[in-house]
């Protein structure tokens, strides 16, 4: 039987060679995206290996990724969900939980953010009747002005929730010093900043909690996936009760009793001894992820080092590549401390540019380079959140400017050296005057 | 909690105290993950396949310190099937699997700390008493109760913590008396069974004291109750519980 398994995996590497094998470069037809699945036969094996388990739900794979994630990270807990967008709200959520006592976030709490970003780092506070708090963020490295944070505290104020965008860490020092003096929780969204540090220290690890997201876009990937990372025991077992359906119990599936304690505890009115594995603590969701997407992570986790790498030199080349341009273009920038693991590219056209961001990006595109705006620009101009109940503070001047004139193009590790000088020579055609 | 590792060990040493209680050491095949004093371990005697369900196992307090990686300490006492099945199948040389950590019984020692163990519901303060430090801040008592000397399976440990730790303060209970010849001149237990009024004079501060209960559940249960009737805050007393 396990020989038969072995055959099955050879003849999957056999199949990756001729499937996936990568095709020289033809910058005509080959569109550069700005994001992507980089993998070999490592993942295809493990995808293969964890179907033929059949066990379907999280197991051996999804414990061995969680384990090595919070190694990687330095973490005590790591937590597996089905997207990034679901640990923002396994995240943000846990800290409403009444087990937290009077530290719990409560409806009309405010929490601090940004509105130029992704809509479910601001999502889970609306969901869970809290108010965000806008500050504007600075142009270059997309990161909330200090000054505007300090401004933004008031007697409400109970969280500060953001994201290192696009790999850029926040300015942790003035925020964890918020933190500390003004008792908040800290949510640190992470999904684009695998691997960026500050102070030589992995991001993710400086709040509370913290989510990761493994969308194909993202440093490493299980196609769909996310984590909910804590240090914070009691956090991880709130956080595990949101994502399992609200539930008590700790249990995975498939196992009974593991806390010796199934038959003999007293919950709400409940009659004493009531199955502890339908008992409901929390109003849950079921944001579980399957065994074999945690085993496409176990393979990407390890070349996650190489990942970073390559993206940081991509970003190098690019920027060294770019910097002419700079009159006409704001280019990225990290804030001092930091050293990011680079999500993107990420590129302001000056207002006074002579062209307008749309005029790029139409030429890039044309010319087989993907782009994406900054997510989504302001988020308090989109339907869903125009009407939302919040507080600005000051203006919103750079993220408007961002809805307008900002966009970003790829530094994935799929991006190689011939792709770089197509993308220079590109640029190099539109600031010398071609147009389409 | 910290993520939960399935490992496969190797029994290496089985260790006898005799009337049904034993002390396994274990060699781990990976290195433990991080857990904390006081948490415990899931057993399985049945061979487990990694991508199928894990098998029938029970649940053992952890009784070496989390300092350790390389190994592990459980001790047992035959009281059901399982254990049963433990004494019967388990030789050393053999592989079982384990599953860890679990338990929010962690045994801090931040304040003025009450350890009270019956039988081999001592073992979850084992790791804790190893990793003691000499300038240890706060009192420290140890309330160990056995049937008779040879089931205090720990004394050595307790002994050993106790020449070293100034503010650790350990007392023995044996419900038999023991022979002269097996008592030693430093070894003088209080006959009879813990209880209250035979550990609350030793106590500094009693209603200070955080008190930390392990063993059988009556003993649990009893001394709960008496702590709670001596006024001593709910929040006060931690407790080892199992069905």
């Amino acid at each position: 039987m396990s020989n038969l398994r072995e055959k099955i995996l050879d003849l999957v590497k056999s199949y990756y060679q001729e499937k996936f094998i990568e095709k020289k470069y033809n910058p005509e037809t080959d569109r550069i995206h700005y994001a992507g699945r980089v993998f070999d036969e490592d993942e295809l094996v493990n995808l293969v290996d964890s179907s033929l388990d059949f066990f379907l739900t999280s197991n051996r794979y999804a414990e061995e990724f969680e384990a090595s994630f919070a190694e990687f990270l330095g973490i005590s807990s790591a937590l597996l969900v089905n997207s990034g967008s679901s640990a923002n709200l396994v995240a943000l959520t846990a800290l409403t939980s009444p087990k937290l006592g009077e530290r719990r976030l409560k409806p009309g709490d405010e929490v601090l953010t940004v509105a130029a970003g992704f809509p479910t780092t601001l999502a889970p506070i609306i969901q869970n009747h809290l108010v965000p708090v806008f500050v504007d963020v600075s142009l270059g490295d997309y990161t909330a002005i200090p000054e505007r944070m300090i401004q933004a505290i008031s007697p409400k104020t109970r969280a500060i929730m953001m994201a290192h965008t696009l790999g850029v860490p926040f300015d942790l020092d003035i925020v964890l010093d918020l933190v500390k003096r003004h008792n908040l929780w800290l949510v640190e969204d992470n999904c684009d900043a695998l691997g960026s540090t500050y102070r030589d220290k992995l991001t993710g690890g400086f709040g509370h909690i913290a989510s990761h997201s493994f969308y194909p876009a993202h440093h490493i990937t299980m196609g769909e996936g996310g984590c909910v990372v804590t240090n914070d025991e009691f956090l991880e077992k709130i956080a595990r009760s949101i994502r399992d359906w609200g539930r008590d119990c700790y249990c995975t599936g498939g196992e009974n009793n593991t806390c010796g304690k199934r038959f003999s505890q007293q919950f709400g009115s409940l009659p004493y001894g009531y199955d502890h594995k339908y008992v409901y603590s929390h109003i849950g969701y079921n944001l579980k992820l399957t065994d074999m997407q945690a085993a496409i992570g176990v393979a990407q986790l390890k070349k996650l080092p190489s990942f970073i790498a390559a993206r940081k030199n991509n970003f190098r080349f690019l920027l060294e590549m770019l910097q002419p341009y700079e009159d006409c273009l704001i280019l990225p920038k990290a804030l001092p401390n930091s050293d990011p693991a680079w999500f993107s590219f990420v590129i302001t056209v000056r207002p006074d540019a002579g062209f307008t961001r749309n005029e790029l990006t139409r030429f890039l595109e044309v010319n087989m380079i993907e782009t994406r705006n900054l997510f989504s620009g302001n988020l308090l101009k989109h339907p869903a959140f125009e009407n939302i109940e919040r507080r600005v503070v000051g203006d919103l001047y750079n993220t408007d400017l961002i809805m307008n004139n900002t966009f970003f193009i790829g530094v994935y590790p799929g991006i190689k050296a011939p792709h770089i000088e197509w993308i220079a020579s590109v640029f190099h055609r539109f600031m010398t005057g071609e147009r389409v | 909690m910290t993520v939960i590792r399935k490992i496969c060990c190797v029994v290496h040493k089985i260790v006898k105290h005799g009337n049904g209680v034993y002390t396994l050491e274990l060699f781990p095949e990976k290195s433990l993950p991080v857990f904390r004093p006081g948490q415990f371990l899931h057993l399985a005697l049945d061979v487990y396949d990694p991508s199928g369900f894990w098998p029938d196992s029970r649940a053992f307090s952890i009784a070496s310190s989390p300092q350790v990686r390389d190994k592990l300490r459980v001790s047992y006492a035959v009281k059901g099937q399982f254990t049963g099945r433990m004494e019967r199948e388990l030789t050393e040389g053999k592989k079982v699997w384990i599953k860890l950590p679990y338990g929010e019984f962690v045994v801090e020692g931040e304040s003025p700390t009450a350890l009270i163990a019956g039988g081999t519901g001592i073992t979850p303060f084992c790791g804790f008493l190893e990793d003691l430090r000499p300038n240890q801040a706060n009192d420290i008592y140890l309330f160990y109760g056995a049937r008779c000397a040879d089931l205090l399976i720990y004394r050595e440990l307790v002994t050993k913590v106790a020449q070293s730790v100034l503010r650790f303060f350990p007392y023995y209970f044996v419900e038999i008396a023991p022979i002269s010849t097996t008592s030693s001149n430093n070894f003088h237990p209080r006959i009879g069974l813990l209880a209250i009024e035979q550990i609350w004079s030793h106590l500094s501060n009693p209603l200070h004291t955080i008190y930390y209960l392990s063993g059988p559940p009556l003993m649990c249960q009893t001394f709960s109750t008496e702590l709670r009737a001596c006024q001593v805050p709910l929040d006060h007393i931690r407790i080892d519980a199992w069905e």
